[in-house]
C-alpha cells in the first residue's frame, strides 16, 4: 500500500470492503436466511386523499392479512422540532382513517414467498371516499385549500421570515434587479438496494432481532422500542451491507415499523423487501424546491442581496426522527452562497401536500439553495455583459472566519482557488475560443459554473439552534485491542459505501502505528458497537472519525505505558511506529505488550489496569460545523431544435480539508456529481393533478447511466479545519449539490444571445425547448428577460 | 407447480417451483445464491445480471422454467477464474464499487464487454455499460477498471 511519509492519513489505501462484494459474498438484508422466514406485501391506497372507512380481509385468508388494530397498541412518536409554531402529525404504521398520498400503506399481507403475498393482498378490499388532492404547494397555501391535516391552521408544517440586513434600502439604491421562479422537481434518492427489513424474535437473547437497511441502526433501536413499548435492550438492530442510503435511509419508514411490530407479534421471522415501484411511489421523497426571489446587484456587480419566498414540498407526514422542517431554513440560510452579500430575507413555508413524505436526500435543502443563487449570479453576470466566473471573483468571500448573512460560519478555504482551479481545468479560454467558432453540427456549447459550501460536522450547538428532539452532536468509538496487538474499532457510525471500514482503520493505524490490515472496523449492529447517531449529513468523518483518533489515542498512550515499563524507560521518551513501541534504547512490539495487557496482569507496572479497551465520544471544538466547498464546471452541447443536452466535460475543484484517503474522496465526488446530473436533466416523479404519481418504473423514471455521466474529472485543494482531527472536513454529500446549478447555467450561457433562462429541474429537452420558446417569443415583443 | 432441473455454477438444482417464478428468485431464494442482486425487477438496472448457457441474461426477466437443462453461472461461479479475478482486481485498484450492491451484475457485463471487445476504450466501455445502473460511483472507476483490465488482457494474448 502506498503511504504519503509515514503516514497513513492521506494515503490511497484501497478499500477493505471490497473483497466481498467483489465475490458476491456482500451480506444485504434479502441475503440473510432463516428458517420459516416469510414475505410481506403491503396494500397501498390508490388514491391521493381519502377517508379510510374499512379494510376487508379476503376469504380464507383473514389470518394472513394485518391493518393497523391488528399490530397491537403502538405508540405514536413525536416527530415535530421541540417549537409550538411547528405542526406535527401521526404518521401510522398502517393507514387508520384517512390516507394522504398515493402509495400510503394501509394492510399488510403475509404469506411463504413475495409473490403469494401480493396475490392475497389484490385480493383486500379497501373502502376509500375521495377527498379532493393537494398538490400544488403555493395552492396548498391558498386560502380555503382543504387541509391535510384537520387540527392545523393551514396546510403549512411551519412558515418562518428570515430579515437580516436592510432589503427596503437595498432594492432602492440597487443598480440591478433580476427576478427569476426556480423550481426542483420532486425525487426520491434511489438507492440501488431498495428499502429492506427482516425482524425475529430471538428467544434466547429475549431479543427483537431487525436486520434493517438503515443509516442509523442506533437511533433507529431507540425509534421501533418507543414505538412497541420495549426495552430498549430488547431490540437489536442490526444494518448489515446497506446498498446505498444517501440520506433515505435515515427515517424509519411506516413499513418498517409495520414489519418489527408484526415480528413482536407473531414471534416468527417476516421481511419486507420494498421493491423498485414502492421505493418510487412511496419511500421518503426530496427537493421539490420552489423559489420566487429577486437578486439585487450594484453595476460592479457586487451582489448586495437575495429577497424572495421558498416554499418546500415536504408531502403529507413528517418522519421519524427528524421531519422536513430544516430543509427549508437549510435551503434559506444557504442562499447567500460563498458571496459577501449583506441582506437576506426569506419567506420560508414547508407545506404539506397530498405526495410522499420528505425525507433527507444527499445535499438536503442546498442543492436547491445552489440552483437559485448561481443561476442569480449568471443572470447578474448576464445583465452586465461580464463573464460569470469574474463576477464570482468579485464577490467570494476571500478571508475566514467569515459569517455570511445567512449565519453560516466559514471556517477557512480559499474560494479564489477553487474557481481559479475549476476555470483551469475545464480550459474557460479555449470554450470561449471555441463557441465563438460555432459547431459544425448545428448545436449550441455552453459551459457553466457553480459553486457552493457544505457545512459537515455542526455538534451540539449548533442542532440544539434547530431544536430537533435528537441532537446528533457527537459520535462514539471503542478501540479494542487483542492479545496478539489486533485491533477490534467498534464505531457508532454506519458505512454503506463511504469506504469506512477502510478510513477509519487508516485513523487508528495512524494513531497506534499499526499496519492497516491489523485493525477490523465493525460498525451497524446495535450489540456490537457503542451508541451512534449514524451516517448522514457528512458527518461521519468529522465525528466518527475524530472518535476513533480519540479512543485510539488514548489506548496508545496505555500501550505507552506498559511499553515504557517494559522497556525500563519514561513513557514520554517513547513513540509507536511500525507495530512496535520504540523507546531510547530499544523496542517492544505492540504485540507484546498486547500480551501483557490482556493475558500476562504479572507483567503489567503498578496502577495500569488490565485490558486495552477504551472508548471514547467526540465532539468537534467548534460546534457551527467546518465548511468544505467546491465549484463545478459543466461543459454542454445542446440541440436546438429538440432540446437535448450532452454533457462534454465536468469538473469539480474542491477542498474538503485534510483527505484521510484521497481515492474514498474522489469517488464520493464523482458519485456525487453523477446523482446530481440526475436531478439536473433526467430525474423526476412527476404528479397529475390527482396527485397521482407518473413515474413509477426506470421506464418511466429516468436515471443516469454511463452514456449520460462523463468522466468526472477533479482539482483538490487542500485547507485544513481548524477545529476538527487532522483538519478533516465532511464532503459526502458536496457532489450532488452544484450540477443542477451548473448545467442550468451552463444551458443559459449556450443561449445568452437571446436571454434564454433555464430554471426548472430536470431540464428535460421538453422544458429546454419551452425556455427557448419563452425567450424568443420575448425578444419579439422586446420583453426584458 | 412444475419440477425444474438447472445446473447453476456446474451443479445440477432440482426444485419444484410455480411457472411464474423468475430465475432471480430460483437462484436467491432456492439455491440461496445472493450474490444476484435485485435493483428494480423489471429489467432496467442490470444488477441481477446472469449468464445463462455463457451469454449475459437479466434473471429478475427469465423465468426459471426457462432455463431447463441450461447452464446457468452467477457471481458466485467465477470465484477463482483467472479472467474474472483479474477483472476483480481493477475494480478493486480503480475503485470501482462503492456499496457493492450493482458490483456483481457490473462484473458480469464486464467480462461480457471484454470477450467482445479488445482492449475497449473508454467509449466502447460506456456504451456497452449503458443497461447497468449504478447510484454510487458515478460510473467513473468501473469504466477504468474494465478499461484496466482489458488492456491487461490483451497484453496478455
Ligand atoms: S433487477 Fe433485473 S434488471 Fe434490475
Ligand atoms: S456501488 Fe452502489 S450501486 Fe454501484
Amino acid at each position: 500500500m502506498e503511504t504519503t511519509g509515514d503516514s497513513w492519513i492521506g494515503a490511497r489505501v484501497l478499500r477493505k470492503e471490497d473483497e466481498r462484494h467483489l465475490l458476491g459474498a456482500g451480506q444485504f438484508v434479502g441475503d440473510v436466511r432463516m428458517p420459516g422466514l416469510r414475505d410481506i406485501a403491503f396494500v397501498r391506497s390508490p388514491m391521493a386523499h381519502a377517508k379510510l372507512k374499512g379494510v376487508t380481509k379476503p376469504e380464507g385468508h383473514e389470518a394472513s392479512v394485518f391493518t393497523y388494530e391488528d399490530l397491537g397498541p403502538m405508540k405514536v412518536l413525536r416527530t415535530s422540532p421541540d417549537m409550538p409554531t411547528f405542526h406535527s402529525a401521526h404518521y401510522p404504521a398502517l393507514a387508520t382513517d384517512r390516507v394522504r398520498f398515493a402509495g400510503q400503506p394501509i394492510a399488510m399481507c403475509l404469506a411463504s414467498n413475495r409473490a403469494r403475498a401480493e396475490d392475497i393482498a389484490d385480493l383486500v378490499q379497501v373502502d376509500l371516499e375521495e377527498l379532493p388532492a393537494v398538490v400544488d404547494v403555493v395552492d396548498a397555501m391558498k386560502p380555503g385549500t382543504i387541509k391535510l391535516h384537520e387540527d392545523w391552521p393551514d396546510n403549512a408544517y411551519i412558515h418562518n421570515t428570515i430579515d437580516a440586513g436592510d432589503m427596503e434600502a437595498v432594492a432602492k439604491i440597487a443598480a440591478i434587479k433580476v427576478k427569476r421562479r426556480f423550481k426542483m422537481n420532486r425525487q426520491p434518492s434511489v438507492s440501488l438496494e431498495c428499502h429492506a427489513v427482516l425482524a425475529y424474535w430471538d428467544f434466547r437473547t429475549g431479543q427483537l432481532v431487525v436486520y434493517f437497511s438503515t443509516q442509523g441502526p442506533h437511533v433507529m433501536r431507540i425509534g421501533i422500542a418507543e414505538a412497541l413499548g420495549l426495552q430498549e435492550y430488547q431490540v437489536r438492530v442490526i444494518a448489515p451491507d446497506v446498498g446505498g442510503g444517501f440520506g433515505g435511509k435515515n427515517r424509519l419508514m411506516p413499513e418498517e415499523l409495520a414489519v418489527a411490530a408484526l415480528a413482536y407479534k407473531l414471534k416468527t421471522p417476516v421481511r419486507w423487501l420494498e421493491d423498485r415501484r414502492e421505493h418510487l411511489i412511496a419511500s421518503p421523497h426530496a427537493r421539490d424546491h420552489y423559489y420566487e426571489l429577486t437578486a439585487y446587484a450594484d453595476k460592479d456587480g457586487m451582489l448586495l442581496g437575495v429577497d424572495g419566498d421558498v416554499y418546500v414540498d415536504a408531502g403529507a407526514y413528517p418522519m421519524w426522527p427528524t421531519a422536513a422542517f430544516m430543509e427549508t431554513s437549510m435551503s434559506a440560510r444557504n442562499l447567500p452562497g460563498p458571496y459577501q452579500a449583506r441582506n437576506l430575507r426569506a419567506r420560508t413555508f414547508t407545506v404539506a401536500t397530498n405526495k410522499a413524505p420528505m425525507g433527507p436526500y444527499r445535499g438536503v435543502g442546498r442543492p436547491g439553495a445552489c440552483f437559485a443563487i448561481e443561476r442569480l449570479m449568471d443572470e447578474i453576470a448576464h445583465e452586465l455583459g461580464i463573464e460569470p466566473v469574474e463576477l464570482r471573483r468579485r464577490n467570494l468571500v476571500s478571508s475566514f472566519p467569515y459569517e455570511t448573512i445567512g449565519g453560516m460560519k466559514l471556517d477557512t478555504g480559499d474560494y479564489h482557488a477553487s474557481l481559479n482551479a475549476a476555470a483551469d481545468l475545464i480550459d474557460l479560454p479555449a470554450i470561449r475560443a471555441r463557441q465563438a467558432k460555432g459547431e459544425l453540427d448545428g448545436r449550441r456549447i455552453g459551459l457553466g459554473f457553480a459553486m457552493y459550501t457544505e457545512q459537515s460536522g455542526h455538534g451540539t450547538g449548533e442542532w440544539v439552534k434547530r431544536r430537533g428532539r435528537i441532537i446528533p452532536g457527537y459520535e462514539t468509538a471503542t478501540t479494542r485491542m487483542g492479545a496478539d496487538g489486533t485491533v477490534e474499532l467498534l464505531v457508532g457510525i454506519q458505512s454503506h459505501g463511504q469506504g469506512m471500514e477502510t478510513t477509519f482503520a487508516q485513523i487508528a493505524a495512524h494513531e497506534l502505528g499499526l499496519d492497516p490490515s491489523k485493525i477490523n472496523v465493525r460498525h451497524g449492529d446495535t450489540s456490537i458497537s457503542p451508541f451512534g447517531f449514524g451516517t448522514f449529513g457528512s458527518r461521519s468523518i468529522v465525528m466518527g472519525g475524530g472518535a476513533a483518533a480519540r479512543s485510539s489515542r488514548t489506548l496508545g498512550e496505555k500501550l505507552k505505558k506498559i511499553g515504557a515499563h517494559l522497556l525500563q524507560c519514561a513513557a514520554e521518551e517513547t513513540h509507536l511506529k511500525d507495530g512496535q513501541v520504540h523507546g531510547p534504547n530499544g523496542s517492544v512490539s505492540i504485540a507484546e505488550v498486547a500480551r501483557a495487557a490482556n493475558v500476562r496482569p504479572d507483567l503489567l507496572p503498578q496502577g495500569i489496569d488490565p485490558v486495552l479497551d477504551v472508548t471514547m465520544t467526540y465532539e468537534p471544538k467548534e460546534s457551527a460545523g467546518v465548511f468544505s466547498y467546491s465549484t463545478h464546471g459543466a461543459l454542454i452541447a445542446v440541440d436546438p431544435d429538440t432540446g437535448a443536452v450532452e454533457l462534454l466535460d465536468y469538473v469539480v475543484a474542491e477542498d474538503c480539508g485534510t483527505m484521510i484517503n484521497p481515492l474514498v474522496c474522489d469517488g464520493q465526488v464523482q458519485g456525487g456529481v453523477a446523482q446530481g446530473i440526475g436531478t439536473a436533466l433526467y430525474e423526476e416523479i412527476p404528479f397529475d393533478d390527482q396527485g397521482q404519481p407518473l413515474a413509477t418504473t426506470f421506464a418511466d423514471y429516468l436515471m443516469p447511466g454511463s452514456m449520460e455521466i462523463p468522466n468526472i474529472r477533479l482539482a483538490h485543494i487542500v485547507t485544513p479545519a481548524l477545529a476538527t482531527e487532522y483538519g478533516v472536513k465532511g464532503m459526502g454529500e458536496g457532489g450532488a449539490i452544484a450540477p443542477p446549478a451548473a448545467i442550468a447555467n451552463a444551458l443559459t450561457d449556450a443561449f445568452k444571445d437571446i436571454r434564454a433562462s433555464f430554471d426548472e429541474t430536470p431540464l428535460t429537452p421538453r422544458r429546454v425547448i419551452r425556455a427557448l420558446d419563452a425567450a424568443k417569443a420575448r425578444v419579439q415583443t422586446g420583453e426584458k428577460p | 407447480m412444475i419440477t425444474v432441473t438447472l445446473t447453476v455454477n456446474g451443479q445440477e438444482e432440482t426444485h419444484s417451483i410455480e411457472a411464474r417464478e423468475t430465475l432471480a428468485d430460483f437462484l436467491r431464494e432456492r439455491c440461496n445464491l445472493t450474490g444476484t442482486h435485485l435493483g428494480c425487477e423489471h429489467g432496467a438496472c442490470g444488477a441481477c445480471t446472469v449468464t445463462i448457457n455463457g451469454l449475459p441474461a437479466r434473471s429478475c426477466l427469465t423465468l426459471a422454467v426457462m432455463c431447463e437443462d441450461r447452464a446457468v453461472q452467477t457471481v458466485e461461479g467465477t470465484r477463482g477464474d483467472p479472467e474474472m479475478d483479474l477483472i476483480r482486481k481493477h475494480f478493486h485498484e480503480a475503485h470501482g464499487l462503492q456499496c457493492g450492491y450493482c458490483t456483481p451484475g457490473m462484473l458480469l457485463a464486464a467480462r461480457d464487454i471484454l470477450r467482445r471487445h479488445k482492449a475497449p476504450g473508454e467509449a466502447t466501455i460506456r456504451k456497452e455499460l449503458s443497461g447497468h445502473l449504478c447510484r454510487c460511483t458515478g460510473y467513473v472507476g468501473i469504466v477504468e477498471a474494465i478499461r484496466r483490465a482489458g488492456a491487461e488482457l490483451s497484453d496478455k494474448s
